[in-house]
């Protein structure tokens, strides 16, 4: 007859179960990490415990977001006859809030014929699509398929 | 700012995105920025001097 000391390994393995949380377990809410991702940069992965890449994440998305936006890039959003736009404005409202604050908080357009523009629009999209991934990301992290 | 610093401040923080985004281990890490970083401001310069016989008028000034 097994003893219950035998139904597990030597040590304190209880114990050591409930401190630490191997990778690839489910943490938060994934629709709240996905929400608050979109939002703001990073704040999906600062919400999921991931303090530093958050951060990183956050940093390398304002940087994105205020080079285009001194460059004077593009701020997409749909023109009418223009199909593509509305594809590029959804690339572009990646970034969540900050797409809201530039385009009606600050009237923001963009300058096309601005020296800059065309590398301030690469800017600005990137900066969207990056966060596009980021609220992937979180999903992933969330549901336990990712570190 | 110049065109070339743009470019590889541009690459620079995407390199950086996908490191973080795609790699955990630190020596992976290094490897992929390294390649991605590279790969683009290396690709960038190959296509200016391709395109360096083919000149379209002086580069417009930046802010």
């Amino acid at each position: 007859m097994a003893q219950p000391d035998e139904a597990a390994p030597r040590g304190t393995p209880a114990v050591t179960a409930a401190v630490a949380v191997p990778a690839g377990v489910p943490v938060g809410n994934p629709y709240l990490a996905m929400i608050l991702a979109w939002l703001v940069p990073g704040l999906g992965h600062i919400y999921l415990r991931r303090m530093g890449r958050g951060l990183v994440f956050l940093l390398l998305a304002l940087i994105s977001i205020w080079v285009g936006f001194e460059l004077q890039g593009n701020l997409y959003r749909p023109l009418p006859g223009q199909p593509l736009t509305l594809l590029a404005t959804g690339g572009a409202m990646g970034m969540g809030l900050p797409y809201f604050v530039l385009r009606y908080g600050a009237d923001y357009a963009g300058d096309i014929v601005g020296a800059g523009y065309e590398y301030g629009t690469a800017f600005l999209l990137t900066a969207g699509l990056m966060n596009w991934l980021l609220v992937l990301d979180a999903w992933d992290i969330s549901r336990g398929k990712k570190e | 700012m110049s065109h070339f610093f743009l470019m590889v401040l541009y690459s620079l923080v995407v390199s950086l995105f996908f490191t973080l985004l795609w790699r955990r281990e630190r020596k992976d890490q290094v490897r992929l920025f390294l390649q991605l970083f590279l790969g683009m401001v290396g690709g960038g310069l190959l296509v200016a001097w391709l395109m360096y016989p083919f000149p379209q008028g002086p580069p417009a000034p930046l802010p």
